[in-house]
């Protein structure tokens, strides 16, 4: 097996705020392989945007600094590039799009001016032959009507539109890597499944690798191949999408899948959901051990897991977990000691 | 037996403004477009759509939050809309409402104390102590500690924030409250948290709500009945089972067909159900 | 209809909910939220926080009570009369004895300085008053009732937009017959609060979209209250910032009223007036009309720095982080 394009190793990133140093990112570990898509998901606050922005150099620093770790990109490590150099990749090599098309794009300019600019940034083209890439590419992400609505202005689209003018802007300069970030949470639910449709399709045909970041277990399920699961700047579980939905270990993704709403539950009128108590630590001060340990039903016992933090260990081939008590070792101990 | 709740021909039309001294109206749209539903006591209504559905401004119209522009809503049998504003007040009492967004829900000048006894002083209930005990008293209910009554909203978190507007909902012991996106805007955790709160309230209290969310899945662990709005019009309603089971109308199936299901074994069928609906939602 | 005795009885009696905790979003008992700061304290002291890491700020802001506290207490303790004339000390050059020399009449120019500040600070704040009054008053009205009322209010205040400020606070003084301290607050504040009036009606109806502003609605809140006890306190921040942005016109206003004669009259002495006095005898004693001149170029400096400070610490949409 090659190398993967992308090998992320104990990156951390601190924002050194008027409190103190909020360790936003603590020693994240990643791979993303070519044509294939990662997705990282996490509740708000987790750390998992700010993987993204360290992974291509835009996070706002000051306040914020990568103070650990190194990013390999393609035999690159990008947290030593300059910021010249990294911008070239950033065009090139890797494209990154946002929750919100809205505010990237530029309202007062045309689709066809923010596509053709880019386009000829990268190559040496025309300008009449950016314009023909830029219709074939916005017809390429079902855009209807590509030629018209090139001379449009974003606010002339509706949120979903503008989702797709964004994919293909960033497709323009037909990136190793496409970075997602919550790429469908403003919009509804029906153009949310025609976005995401959309991305995977673009993944197969220009073998591009992807990184999906997003709170919905739903939207991982329908992108990612491999899923990294982040909790308080951490990556507790890591494993094959199929896997991590069939048998999640960490107690963390285990409680996440128990306390989402089930669409085709019938009895889930009448229960409860498992809702997780508390909530994530401040990444201000965060627990020395475990940093789940407060939340987990399984913490307590005198295993010191609350003390000592837990390592990323392989469960199984391909399955990561950072906890003292996975799922399986769980019923492993029940049936070695019967009560 | 009559319903609780009944809203018939509801419609509320936005006038489209223009002008360069004074405003003059163009042109309308109709936000709401005919809807009619009940609502028994004690019994959850579902109300699922898409953004610009018109499922939060019926939601305002049902309270006279919004005065709708013709329809019934008749509530413990009395007629809202033809209600003035001291009658409409007492009203009140019995209906309320819990809104999306926990940050601009809560007046950041008020302490939490205030902000949960503000129905209780509005409407004269008690003495200044009653008020005060009642505070805590509702505060314990929701899961809110009453120790931290003398804070601002913007020291907690968007869970307790949520929770704080539940506890001002209930002061008055209403009968109906109306739901408003109340978890969308929550990490799943705490969503759930939520959710379970709103449940235990109901039956602890005989709550009836109108629920209105976009997440099909979280309509669905709440709802007896579920109502599908689409562009100001209900499409589909029914019980909960039969709606979620059996769609009707190509709308719902195709709303239901593109919610993601945490089960990446069965993306390709759902995405192969997707494609085949795809001409009932227009983009 | 009141609510049910039964209801009541219900909210009343020992709950029995079943719950995984009993507080479930407070583990350790401290507010605060994963991967944003810890924030436990209140608004003002946030905002305190916010003011005094802008340096520049701070320093306007001591430079500012430095100057209230010489104008205030200099004159009670000054060794001189700031009255008293006394042509055998006339016009003389800043020395030991005079910091800021004397005027044309004898009499110390540190003292009357003092005494000069006061007249025109307080003419200044006692006339931001009553333009924050007016302009809150009328821009809350407007915002708050909106439709045709807040349009007819609007478009009046267009119409007194075109109002030349200057001729106007003149005409005011030539009807009262001459400057006293509160026909000089009347003519600078009478044709100033629109800008005011405008901000406030802004701030109201930005507010009025605020759900917590809803939700009073909701519960049956009268107009009075919602107006009172949600919207204009939400407008506390912008109009302490509104004080100080202010601040420096009506001070520029008062010495130029002062400096052509329609202001204060000889003996009192505001900064305007002083300046007059100075004007006379500019080339054989500059330091007459400079030593008024820098004062108040130092109080608008300090204002427009405070003014600055303030609105990154109060307004929330253009806070930093």
């Amino acid at each position: 097996m090659s190398a993967p394009l992308l090998e992320v190793r104990d990156l951390r990133t601190h924002f050194f705020t008027r409190e103190g140093v909020v360790r936003a990112v603590d020693g994240v570990s990643l791979s993303v392989d070519r044509g294939r898509t990662l997705g990282l998901v996490g509740e708000s606050g987790c750390g998992k945007s700010v993987t993204a922005l360290s992974i291509i150099g835009l996070i706002p620093k000051p306040p914020a600094r990568i103070v650990g770790g190194e990013v390999i990109f393609d035999g690159r490590d990008l947290t030593k590039l300059s910021e010249r150099e990294l911008e070239d990749v950033r065009g090139e090599r890797i494209a990154m799009i946002f929750q919100d098309p809205m505010t990237s794009l530029n309202p007062t300019l045309t689709i066809e001016t923010q596509l053709v600019e880019t386009i000829r940034r990268h190559n040496d083209v025309s300008k009449r032959e950016a314009r023909r890439r830029g219709i074939e590419l916005l017809d390429e992400v079902g855009i209807p009507n590509p030629d018209a609505r090139i001379r449009d202005y974003p606010h002339h689209l509706s949120g979903g539109m503008r989702q797709r003018v964004m994919i293909a802007i960033a497709l323009s300069c037909e990136p190793d890597l496409l970075i997602a970030d919550e790429p469908t949470t403003a919009l509804d639910v029906t153009v949310q499944a025609q976005v995401l449709d959309l991305l995977d399709e673009l993944r197969r045909e220009h073998d591009m690798a992807m990184i999906v970041i997003t709170h919905d277990m739903g939207v991982i399920a329908e992108v990612a191949d491999q899923v990294a699961v982040m909790y308080a700047g951490q990556i507790v579980e890591q494993a094959s999408a199929v896997e991590l939905f069939a048998r999640p270990e960490h107690p963390y993704t285990e409680a996440l899948l128990g306390a989402l709403p089930q669409l085709e539950d019938a009895a889930s009128r009448a229960g409860r959901l498992t809702a997780i108590p508390g909530r994530p630590p401040s990444l201000l001060d965060p627990p020395e051990g475990c940093r789940f340990a407060a939340r987990c039903p399984y913490a307590g016992e005198p295993d010191g897991c609350a003390e000592h933090p837990p390592e990323l260990r392989e469960l199984r081939p391909g399955h990561l977990v950072r906890s003292e008590h996975p799922a399986s070792e769980r019923a492993r101990s029940r049936e070695g000691a019967p009560a | 037996m009559s319903a609780l709740l009944e809203v018939r021909d509801l419609v509320k039309r936005f006038p489209v403004k223009r002008g360069l001294f004074f405003e003059r109206t163009v042109d309308y749209v109709d936000a709401v477009a005919g809807v009619s539903f009940d609502i028994a006591a004690g019994e959850t209504l579902g109300l699922v759509g898409e953004s610009g559905s018109g499922k939060s401004t019926t939601g305002f119209c049902v309270l006279q939050l919004m005065r709708p522009t013709s329809g019934s809503v008749r509530f413990e049998g009395r007629e809202l809309t033809e209600l003035s504003g001291e009658e409409l007040r007492r009203v009140r009492r019995n209906a309320q409402i819990v809104f999306q967004d926990p940050y601009s829900s809560l007046d950041p000048r008020m302490t939490v104390g205030n902000i949960v006894a503000e129905p209780l002083v509005v409407h004269g209930v008690g003495t200044r102590r009653d008020r005060r005990a009642r505070v805590r008293e509702l505060l314990d209910v929701v899961g809110f500690d009453p120790m931290y009554v003398n804070r601002y909203p913007h020291e907690f978190s968007g869970g307790q924030r949520q929770r704080i507007g539940i506890a001002r909902a209930l002061a008055l012991s209403p009968r109906l409250i109306v739901c408003d996106e109340p978890v969308s805007a929550l990490d799943v955790s705490i969503q759930a948290q939520i959710i379970n709160l709103l449940k235990d309230l109901q039956a602890e209290f005989g709550l009836a709500y109108l629920f209105i969310a976009h997440d099909l899945a979280v309509v669905r662990s709440v709802s007896d009945r579920i109502a599908v709005m689409h562009r100001g019009r209900i499409v589909e309603s029914g019980p909960a089972k039969q709606v979620y089971e059996h769609p009707q109308v190509a709308y719902t199936k195709a709303l239901l067909a593109s919610v993601p299901v945490p089960d990446p074994g069965r993306m390709q069928e759902r995405k192969a159900e997707r494609r085949r609906l795809q001409g009932a939602v227009a983009m | 209809m009141s609510t049910t005795p039964h209801q009541r009885r219900a909210l009343l009696s020992p709950l029995r909910l079943r719950r995984e905790r009993r507080y479930p979003e407070l583990p350790n008992g401290v507010p605060g939220e994963a991967g944003t700061p810890v924030r436990a304290s209140s608004l003002w002291r946030d905002a305190w926080y916010r003011y005094i890491r802008n340096r520049a700020a701070v320093i306007a802001g001591v430079a500012f009570l430095a100057l209230l506290a010489y104008c205030l207490v200099w004159p009670l303790v000054s060794p001189y009369d700031p009255y008293e004339v006394d042509f055998s000390q006339a016009s003389e050059s800043p020395s030991l004895a005079h910091p800021f020399g004397t005027d044309q009449f004898g009499r110390d120019l540190f003292t009357r300085t003092a005494l000069g500040g006061r007249v025109s600070i307080g003419i200044g704040f006692a006339a931001t008053l009553v333009i924050l009054s007016i302009g809150v008053a009328y821009g809350a009205i407007a915002g708050f009732l909106g439709g045709f009322v807040d349009n007819t209010l609007m478009r009046i205040l267009d119409a007194l937009y075109g109002l030349p400020y200057l001729p106007f606070a003149i005409i005011v003084l030539a009807i009262f017959g001459g400057g006293n301290f509160w026909t000089m607050v009347v003519a600078l504040s009478i044709a100033s609060w629109f800008t005011t009036a405008r901000i406030v009606r802004g701030q109201i109806i930005t507010l009025k979209e605020n759900d917590y502003v809803r939700a009073a609605h909701a519960v049956g809140a009268r107009w009075l209250r919602v107006l009172g006890r949600h919207l204009l306190p939400n407008t506390l921040g912008v109009l302490v910032i509104a004080v100080f942005l202010e601040l420096p016109g009506v001070i520029l206003g008062e010495a130029f009223l002062s400096f052509i004669g329609l202001g204060i009259s000889p003996p009192d002495a505001s900064w305007g007036s002083m300046a007059q006095d100075g004007y006379r005898a500019y080339r054989t004693s500059p330091h007459i009309i400079i030593v008024p001149s820098v004062a108040i170029a130092y109080l608008i400096l300090c204002a427009n720095f405070i003014a600055d400070g303030l609105r990154d610490a109060l307004d929330p949409r253009t806070r930093e982080t």
